[in-house]
C-alpha cells in the first residue's frame, strides 16, 4: 500500500496493552483494550500497521452508537429477590428479549422490523407506514440549538433512508430536563442553565421541523434534577412508503452516490463520543449544525427519484458517516470509495476527517451505472449536490483510495463481524415496596395537592413548547396535541392522529402517534417502569381511538454506563419487562435504540442521569372519523371510570411533591387492561364515547380535572363509586386496607381510562363493556366546579375549573 | 468588506431583546435595563456599494418593521457607516451608557445562515462570489457594566464558547 503524506501509520502491531488502551484514548476511538488487542492481531496477520482512517473506520463501525455493544453482547445477569439469587447468561440480550417478542408474534402486519433505518407496518393494502426514534443527548448538552435540530434532522433522514424511502409526516419529540426555574448557583460549573438547554432544545426543533414542513405532533418533557448536566433529548418521526418500495438491493457494479449537504469538519467523532461521558474537556468538533434547507430540497428530490426507480438503496449518513453509511451498503459485497470526489466545505480536510465526518443533511445512493446522468440530473434541477464517490464491489473488502493512493483496505466480513463479544456482568436487587402508611387528609388539604400536582412541572401544560411548533402543517393533524374550547382553554391530549389523505387519496385510515415514560418509577423498579411506560404509550393511543391489536411500539433506552453491573443489571430488568408486557398485550417491537453511558463527573465524582425507557407508539386506525378527544363535551352526561385503582403511590407525582415515604410502584395487569383497551375501541368505534382520558400521572384527581378545565365545565364525582382493588377482591385478605380518599384521587394505577357517555348511551356502552371492571363515578355539571366527595370519608373537594386551568397552564412560561 | 446591521424600527417590539433582558434577570443580574438587538452580515468579494445597498434593502431588512445601518470595514477592523435606512441611528436609540457584546461562530463552524444568504444573493441576479459571516449584536444598557458582569451575561447567554466567540466594545 501506498499512502499519502496526510495519511498516517499508526504503529500499534508492537504495542503493549496499556500503549493499546492509551491509544485508543488518546485518539477519541473508544475501544476496550479486547477490542484494541483484536484490532492489532488482525493487522499482524496482514503483516502491516493500519493507518489512521481503518483506525478510525473501525472505531466508528464498532461503536456502542452503531454496534449496540452492550444490548447485543453477552450479560451475565443475577438476581436477587427476598435475599435469593438467581443468575441468568444473555448471548444477545435484544434478540432474546424485545426483539424475540416481536418474532414470537409474528404479526403479518409488520412489514420491515429491527433491520432498516425504521420499523415499519402496513398501513393498507398498497402503503406502508414508518416509525423511528433516535436519541441525541451528547450533542445537545453541548449545544442545545445545534444539538436538538440535528437530532430531528437526523431521524427525518432515518425516515428518508428506510427502504428506498417514506415520505416524513409528522415528527415527535421528548426532552428530559432539569428544571428551568434552578437557582443558578447550583448549577455546576461549565453547564449550561437547563433554562437555556430548554430554549435551545425547543428552539432547534421548532425551527427545523417547521423549516422542513413537518409538523411536529406529540411528545413530552420530563423534569427531573438528575438531567441538569446530561439532558435526553428524543426526536421521532413518521412517514408513508409505498409496500413496493421497502427493499433496498445492492448489486456489484452499482455506483456510490452522495447527495445533499457538502462535508466539513463537523460532528467528527460524534458516534464515538456518544460512548464517552461528558466532561468539561468534550471535543469541539462534535457539534452539529443543521441546515433545514437543504434537508427539504434532498427529501423533495429524493421522492421524485425514488418514483422514477432511479437507485436500488438509499441511507442516511449519521453516525460514522460515510464510513458508516457506505460500510452498512457494502457489507455483504464490498465498497470503493474515492475520497478526493467528496465534495467539501472547505480544503484541509484529511482522509480519514472526510470518511467519518457526520456533516449534516447527506444521504447516500446506490445507482446502477445506466441511471447515473439521470439521477444526477433529478437532484440538479432542485439545486441539490449530488456525486458519485465510488462503487459497490464483488471482494468483499472495504478499500478507500485518495488521489489514486490506497489509504485503506480492510475485509468487511472483519469490520462487521471481527468485534469481540466480551462479557458483562449485571446485577439487580429487588426491592421490596411496602405500601405507605395511610395517607389521612382532611378536604383543604387535598384541594390544595391537587393544585399543586396541576402545577407540577411533570403534569403542567406544555403550551410554550407546544404553540412553538408548527403541528398544523401539512394539514392532517386531525387530533392535535392541545385540545379544549379554545386557544385560552384547553388540555393535553392524548395522543396525534394523522390522516394521510393528501398522500393517499380517498384513504379513511389514520396514523395514531403516543409516548410513554416515566424515570421516577426507574428508580424503584425498573422492570415496572418499562412496564409502565409500554401500557401508558398504548393508553394514549387507545384514548383517542386507536386499536390495541394495530398498535406497534418502539423502545429508546438512555441508561448510565453499562459497565456498572448495577445500572445493566436494571438495564436488564427492564428489557426482560419489555418481553413480557410486548407478549401479554400481543404488541411487537418494530424499531428501537439506545443510548448508554449518560454519566458525567462533577468534582471528581460520577453520576448517571435516572434510567430512562422511552415507549413511542403508533397505531393504524380504520376510520379517522371515529376518534375522540379529552375534554368533556354535554352538561349531564355520565363519567365512568374504566380499570381498578390499587393504591399504589410510588414513584407518583403525589409522592414527590408531599415527600411521602414508601408506597408500591404501579404495576402492569394485561389480562386486564387489554380487555378494556379492546373494549374502548368497539365503544369509540360505535361512536359511543364522548370523551375519554388516559389516567396517570396525578391519578384520577388530575386526569377528571383536566377534562372539566379544557372544556369549561364542572364535575362532581363521587370518590366512593371508584372500583378500587381492596373492595374488589381482598376484603377477606386482611392486611390490605381500605383506601383513603387522597390515595384513591391521587393513585397512578396503570389500565385505566375516564370516559363521557350520553345518558342514553349508557345500555349499549354497558353491554359492551360486559365483563370489565368500570364504575359510574359522576356527571358533567353546568356549574363549573370541580368537585370529588366521599360521604363515607367526610370529605368534599371543590375547586373552580378555572383555577385549576390556571393552576395547570402558568408554570412554564420562559 | 461591507458590515450591515439589521435592527428594529423605534415603536416595534424589539422581541429578542425583551427575551435576552428577562433571561438576564433570570441570573440575578438587576444592572442591565434595558437590551436592544440587532444582526450582523459581513460580505465580503468584489461588490459594488449599489450592490451591498440592494442587498441590505431588498434582502435581509424587513423595511416595515427593521431599518438598516451599512458599514464599511478595513482589514484593521476599523469601520464607518457609509449609508443607512432612512433616520436610523447608529448607536441604539436610547440615550444612556450601554456596552455592545457581538457573538461570533468560530473558524470552520457550519453558518447556515450565511449559505442561504449566498444563494439568495445569487437569485437577486448579483453574479458575484462573495463570502458572508453572520453574527449577533446586542446592545446592553445600564450605569455602568463592569466586565466581568458583561462577560457572564455573554457566556451564560448570549455565545456558546464551544461553537461562537464574543467580542465586548
Amino acid at each position: 500500500m501506498k499512502y499519502t503524506t496526510k495519511c498516517e501509520t499508526i504503529k500499534i502491531l508492537n504495542l503493549s496493552n496499556e500503549q493499546l488502551l492509551e491509544l485508543s484514548k488518546k485518539n477519541l476511538l473508544s475501544l476496550s483494550l479486547e477490542e484494541m488487542k483484536v484490532v492489532r492481531n488482525y493487522f499482524k496477520k496482514l503483516k502491516r500497521n493500519p493507518t489512521d482512517i481503518e483506525m478510525e473506520t473501525i472505531a466508528q463501525t464498532w461503536s456502542e452508537h452503531c454496534k449496540h455493544k452492550t444490548l447485543t453482547g453477552l450479560i451475565e445477569y443475577t438476581e436477587e429477590e427476598n435475599g435469593k439469587k438467581t443468575r441468568r447468561i444473555y448471548n444477545n440480550l435484544l434478540k432474546e428479549t424485545i426483539f424475540k417478542a416481536s418474532i414470537e408474534l409474528n404479526k403479518t402486519w409488520c412489514l420491515s422490523i429491527f433491520k432498516d433505518n425504521a420499523g415499519i407496518i402496513e398501513f393498507d393494502s398498497k402503503n406502508g407506514v414508518a416509525f423511528k426514534v433516535e436519541t441525541h443527548n451528547h450533542p445537545s448538552a453541548l449545544e442545545p440549538y445545534g444539538g436538538s435540530a440535528t437530532g430531528i434532522g437526523g431521524v427525518i433522514r432515518d425516515i428518508l433512508g428506510v427502504g428506498l424511502g417514506a415520505k416524513p409526516l409528522a415528527n415527535t419529540d421528548v426532552f428530559c430536563l432539569g428544571d428551568p426555574n434552578m437557582e443558578a448557583s447550583k448549577i455546576p460549573k461549565g453547564v449550561h442553565h437547563p433554562k437555556r438547554i430548554m430554549k435551545g432544545v425547543v428552539s432547534g426543533v421548532r425551527d427545523y421541523g417547521n423549516k422542513m414542513g413537518i409538523p411536529t405532533v406529540n411528545g413530552t418533557t420530563y423534569f427531573d434534577d438528575g438531567y441538569i448536566v446530561n439532558p435526553l433529548v428524543y426526536c421521532g418521526t413518521m412517514g408513508i412508503i409505498p409496500k413496493n418500495k421497502i427493499n433496498k438491493k445492492v448489486e456489484f457494479g452499482d455506483l456510490i452516490l452522495v447527495v445533499g449537504g457538502r462535508t466539513g469538519r463537523d460532528g467528527i467523532h460524534g458516534a464515538t463520543f456518544s460512548s464517552i461521558q461528558l466532561d468539561k474537556k468534550s471535543a469541539v468538533s462534535a457539534v452539529q449544525i443543521g441546515n433545514p434547507i437543504i434537508e427539504k430540497k434532498v427529501l423533495d428530490a429524493m421522492l421524485k427519484a425514488r418514483d422514477l426507480n432511479l437507485y436500488r438503496a438509499v441511507t442516511d449518513c449519521g453516525a460514522g458517516g460515510l464510513s458508516s453509511a457506505v460500510g452498512e451498503l457494502g457489507k455483504k459485497i464490498g465498497a470503493v470509495v474515492y475520497l478526493d470526489k467528496v465534495p467539501l466545505k472547505y480544503d484541509g480536510l484529511r482522509p480519514w476527517e472526510i470518511w467519518i465526518s457526520e456533516a449534516q443533511e447527506r444521504m447516500v445512493f446506490t445507482v446502477s451505472p445506466k441511471n447515473i446522468e439521470k439521477i444526477i440530473e433529478v437532484f440538479e434541477k432542485e439545486d441539490v449536490e449530488a456525486v458519485c464517490i465510488g462503487k459497490f464491489t464483488n471482494d468483499k473488502k472495504l478499500t478507500l483510495t485518495y488521489d489514486g493512493n490506497v489509504v485503506a483496505n480492510m475485509d468487511m466480513k472483519f469490520l462487521h463481524n471481527g468485534i469481540p463479544k466480551p462479557t458483562k456482568r449485571a446485577f439487580y436487587k429487588v426491592s421490596e415496596e411496602k405500601i405507605q402508611k395511610p395517607i389521612e387528609m382532611d378536604s383543604s388539604e387535598i384541594s390544595s395537592s391537587l393544585a399543586s400536582l396541576l402545577a407540577d412541572l411533570n403534569i403542567c401544560s406544555k403550551e410554550w413548547i407546544i404553540r412553538q411548533y408548527d403541528h398544523e402543517v401539512q394539514g392532517q393533524t386531525v387530533v392535535k396535541p392541545l385540545q379544549g374550547n379554545n386557544i385560552e382553554i384547553s388540555g393535553p391530549g392524548d395522543a396525534a392522529v394523522i390522516f394521510p389523505y393528501t398522500v393517499i387519496k380517498g384513504t379513511k385510515k389514520g396514523i395514531v402517534l403516543s409516548n410513554g415514560l416515566n424515570p421516577q418509577y426507574g428508580k424503584i423498579n425498573s422492570y415496572k417502569m418499562a412496564a409502565s411506560a409500554i401500557e401508558e404509550a398504548l393508553r394514549n393511543a387507545v384514548a383517542v381511538g386507536a386499536d390495541v391489536r394495530r398498535i406497534s411500539i418502539l423502545d429508546n433506552f438512555c441508561f448510565g454506563n453499562p459497565n456498572d453491573p448495577e445500572i445493566l443489571g436494571s438495564l436488564v430488568r427492564a428489557t426482560k419487562a419489555c418481553y413480557d408486557v410486548s407478549k401479554a398485550f400481543e404488541v411487537p417491537f418494530i424499531s428501537g435504540k439506545d443510548s448508554l453511558h449518560n454519566e458525567y463527573f462533577i468534582n471528581g465524582k460520577r453520576y448517571s442521569i435516572p434510567s430512562v425507557l422511552l415507549i413511542s407508539a403508533m397505531g393504524v386506525i380504520e376510520n379517522v372519523e371515529n376518534t375522540v378527544t379529552m375534554p368533556f363535551k354535554k352538561n349531564g352526561n355520565k363519567i365512568f371510570v374504566l380499570g381498578i385503582t390499587r393504591n399504589e403511590l410510588g414513584g407518583s407525582v403525589f409522592s414527590k411533591i408531599s415527600n411521602m415515604k414508601g408506597g408500591a410502584v404501579p404495576n402492569v395487569f394485561p389480562s386486564e387492561s387489554k380487555d378494556i383497551m379492546k373494549k374502548i375501541y368497539s365503544a369509540i368505534s360505535e361512536n359511543l364515547i364522548e370523551a375519554c382520558h388516559d389516567c396517570s400521572e396525578g391519578g384520577i384527581a388530575v386526569a377528571v380535572s383536566e377534562m372539566a378545565f379544557s372544556a369549561n365545565k364542572g364535575v362532581k364525582i363521587d370518590i366512593d363509586a371508584v372500583n378500587i382493588y381492596s373492595h374488589l377482591e381482598c376484603e377477606s385478605e386482611g392486611g390490605i386496607r381500605i383506601m383513603t380518599p387522597a390515595e384513591i384521587l391521587f393513585s397512578e394505577s396503570n389500565g385505566r381510562f375516564i370516559v363521557e357517555i350520553k345518558p342514553n348511551n349508557e345500555e349499549k356502552f354497558k353491554k359492551i363493556l360486559g365483563g370489565a371492571v368500570f364504575s359510574e363515578i359522576g356527571y358533567v355539571s353546568d356549574d363549573k366546579e370541580v368537585i370529588f366527595e366521599s360521604k363515607r370519608s367526610n370529605v368534599k373537594i371543590q375547586q373552580n375549573s378555572e383555577f385549576l386551568l390556571n393552576s395547570w397552564h402558568n408554570t412554564i412560561n420562559l | 468588506m461591507f458590515e450591515i446591521e439589521v435592527l428594529t424600527k423605534e415603536g416595534f417590539k424589539n422581541s429578542r431583546g425583551e427575551h435576552v433582558l428577562s433571561d438576564i434577570y433570570g441570573l440575578g443580574i438587576e444592572d442591565i435595563t434595558n437590551v436592544e438587538y440587532s444582526t450582523l452580515y459581513v460580505v465580503e468579494g468584489d461588490i459594488s456599494f449599489g450592490e451591498i445597498e440592494t442587498i441590505a434593502s431588498e434582502l435581509l431588512t424587513d423595511k416595515v418593521a427593521e431599518s438598516y445601518l451599512i458599514r464599511r470595514r478595513d482589514a484593521e477592523g476599523n469601520s464607518e457607516v457609509i449609508s443607512k435606512f432612512s433616520d436610523t441611528k447608529e448607536t441604539g436609540r436610547l440615550n444612556h451608557n450601554f456596552s455592545v457584546i457581538e457573538v461570533w461562530y468560530k473558524k470552520g463552524v457550519t453558518d447556515t445562515v450565511s449559505e442561504s444568504v449566498i444563494k439568495a444573493v445569487k437569485d437577486l441576479g448579483i453574479a458575484k462570489k462573495i463570502k458572508v459571516k453572520t453574527g449577533h449584536k446586542y446592545h446592553l444598557y445600564g450605569k455602568i457594566l463592569q466586565k466581568t458582569l458583561l462577560n457572564t451575561v455573554a457566556k451564560k447567554l448570549l455565545a456558546n464558547t464551544l461553537i461562537q466567540k464574543y467580542k465586548i466594545h
